[in-house]
């Protein structure tokens, strides 16, 4: 609408689960090429944001604009944007019945309506991209968390989006497996990948993150430079929570 | 990393860790399958020899119910009825002296092996021994129980009950008309099941939808067709609309139609309750993907869901098959009648239960290697050969 690489735009979002009101009013623009992470105890509402801006939460108020274009108006084909926005979830969410090759293909095939060939080539250079081609026949089952995860990140990264949203994706690891799948996020960033992480790693946030939202209670606290926050944080409550988890 | 693959390719069995056994608890093991073995091996080799050797009809046998009477003048004696010297050596093997012999020793047997069994399971030293002085012990329960039931048995009128339930002779001649019977039975099952199924799908996706319009009709079908018995529905759609409405329906046609109906409605619940087992997860992941509701449950949900209500969906068909009998009701051609018409059509001309014997052979040789079926189909996805439970 506006500026020329601002990618999402959130206007006074507000989510009520039930009576509960989880976000709170939330302003934010994401620029093209960046890396966002959202960090905040858990509760605060920051799973929920994120999940907000591919739409698989609705709204209750506001309104999301992705490239400009207001998807969270009815009218729009949500099953198209999200083509545009890929998601990794924490708990992988592979489909065990069908091989790996094939989590990558079936989205490829059937929405993209790319032709099997192409779609068996794509999917094997994005395996090789997160190092598992080796892994293309085996069922998800048979993989490591990390290996799944990574398989996930490839399954998003082959419909070739525009974003790419994080959710805790290393929260449910075991500790010596994070790394894998940190590396594979590192490198994506470094290649240029738009990209909003929600994640407990502070390491990596203060590392890779060209911006950091601290949320509390549904609302952005705090929003900057990643290593500005964590040395000098203004809020008081990002005070309280950097002082827990650093 | 690898540690995943390696294990499920593993086959290395386990140390047998039971430990060795004993004389004392293989005699006790020995004595309580000797007691079962005796009155069940032993009856059935007196039932062989009588079959063999047994020498033709007594007047105990006559008297008792297996002849008829006759009046010549003021003579009056019995002619057996069809099939009377098979009944009579049945009748003879189980009331003859060999056969309380072995019920006697069964039963001495029996509480040889429970009384030391059980006192002694507590102090044996290994795994192997303690189950060896159980099963004795237990094989000896068993032994008695069989015994009783014997005993029970030979107390009633054997001749009468033999003549109504094992004169096999009443069936000669009517083995193409009970394969009929069961190919009829099969055809009707597997046509309900094929069409519940279908309907089932449609139904449960249906009642899934977040649209109450769309839901409030499958769910008036579904509870409709489980809230009416069977019987009720099969007569309505045959006599009342069939046969009232003048469509063209033979009562077999009008059948396979009710049957699908119904399962459709049972099938429907456990589809519905298969898919909503499916992590919501995959539901999300399909639709971050770009697909559509209907694709997301065809490529995700549905496949998955599919393999874990097998199980279910087997155990109503095998209900299925059983209910299939309800078409008695609706009055059937000879070609179109399934087992249970037959036999009911067998014992009203003769007035034989021996047709009722043979329905149950016809249905058990249907039902157990489906049973057997399940069963495995389940072990299977329990033990996660197929990779989808256990994930």
């Amino acid at each position: 609408m506006n500026g020329t690489d601002e990618l999402v735009r959130l206007e006074d979002i507000h989510k009520w689960f039930g009576g509960n009101h989880v976000l709170r009013g939330i302003d934010i623009s994401i620029e093209g090429g960046k890396v966002l992470v959202i960090i905040g105890r858990s509760g605060s509402g920051k799973s929920t944001l994120l999940r907000t801006i591919n739409l698989l939460e609705e709204p209750t108020q506001g309104r999301v604009f992705f490239e400009g274009r207001e998807i969270s108006d009815i009218r729009t084909n949500v099953n198209e944007v999200r083509t545009h926005i890929g998601i990794v979830f924490q708990s992988y969410n592979l489909f065990p019945h069908k091989t790996v090759l094939q989590n990558i293909t079936i989205a490829l095939e059937k929405v993209l309506k790319m032709s099997p060939s192409d779609a068996k080539e794509r999917a094997l250079e994005q395996l090789a991209s997160v190092g598992l081609s080796n892994k293309a026949t085996a069922h998800p089952g048979q993989l490591s968390g990390g290996q799944q995860q990574r398989v996930a990140i490839a399954r998003a990264l082959a419909m070739r989006p525009k974003l790419l949203l994080f959710d805790e994706v290393t929260s449910a690891l075991d500790p010596e497996l994070v790394k894998e799948v940190l590396d594979t996020m590192r490198k994506l960033a470094d290649e240029g990948m738009t990209m909003v992480v929600v994640t407990h790693e502070m390491g990596f946030a203060r590392e890779v993150g060209t911006r950091l939202l601290f949320m509390d209670e549904g609302r952005v606290v705090e929003d900057g430079d990643p290593k500005e926050i964590f040395s000098s944080p203004k809020d008081e409550r990002t005070k309280e929570f950097l002082s827990h988890v650093l | 990393m690898a540690t995943a693959e390696a294990h499920l390719g593993d086959t290395e069995t386990p140390p047998d860790t039971r430990g060795p056994s004993a004389p004392l608890p293989m005699s006790v093991l020995g004595v309580g399958i000797a007691s079962l073995a005796v009155v069940c091996v032993g009856s059935v080799v007196i039932q062989v020899l009588y079959a063999l050797f047994g020498g033709g009809i007594t007047q105990e046998c006559l008297a008792g119910g297996l002849g008829r009477q006759v009046v010549t003048g003021t003579r009056i004696t019995f002619a057996p009825v069809e099939g009377a010297r098979g009944l009579c050596h049945i009748v003879s093997g189980f009331n003859s002296g060999a056969e309380t012999t072995l019920i006697v020793l069964a039963v001495v047997l029996g509480i040889v092996a429970i009384v030391s069994g059980f006192s002694i399971y507590r102090r044996m030293p290994t795994k192997r021994q303690r189950n060896q002085a159980l099963s004795g012990a237990f094989f000896g329960v068993h032994g008695i129980t069989v015994a009783v039931v014997l005993v029970w048995f030979r107390s009633g009128e054997l001749t009468t009950f033999a003549r109504n339930f094992f004169n096999f002779q009443v069936l000669h001649g009517e083995l193409g008309a009970f394969l009929t019977g069961m190919r009829n039975t099969i055809v009707l099952a597997f046509g309900g099941e094929i069409g519940g199924i279908v309907l089932g799908l449609v139904l449960a996706m249906l009642t899934l939808s977040k649209h109450k319009v769309v839901r409030a009709p499958a769910r008036g079908y579904i509870n409709f067709f489980r809230g009416t018995p069977l019987i009720w529905q099969l007569s309505v759609f045959y006599f009342g609309f069939a046969l009232g409405l003048r469509l063209n329906f033979s009562a077999f046609q009008t059948a396979l139609i009710v049957f699908s109906l119904n399962m459709g409605a049972y099938s429907a619940e456990v589809f519905r309750a298969g898919i909503q087992s499916i992590e919501h997860g995959q539901m999300e992941a399909a639709r971050s993907l770009g697909m559509t509701y209907l694709q997301a449950m065809r490529y995700a949900i549905v496949p998955q869901a599919v393999r874990r209500v097998i199980p279910p969906l087997l155990n109503e068909f095998v209900i299925l098959i059983k209910d299939t009998s309800l078409i008695v009701v609706l009055g059937l051609t000879v070609a179109q009648r399934d087992l249970f018409s037959v036999g009911q059509d067998g014992y009203s001309s003769s007035f034989n239960a021996t047709f009722f014997v043979a329905v149950a052979v016809g249905y058990l040789a249907i039902t157990l290697p489906l049973i057997r079926g399940v069963n495995s189909v389940e072990e299977r996805l329990r033990s996660g050969l197929t990779g989808v439970v256990g994930l």
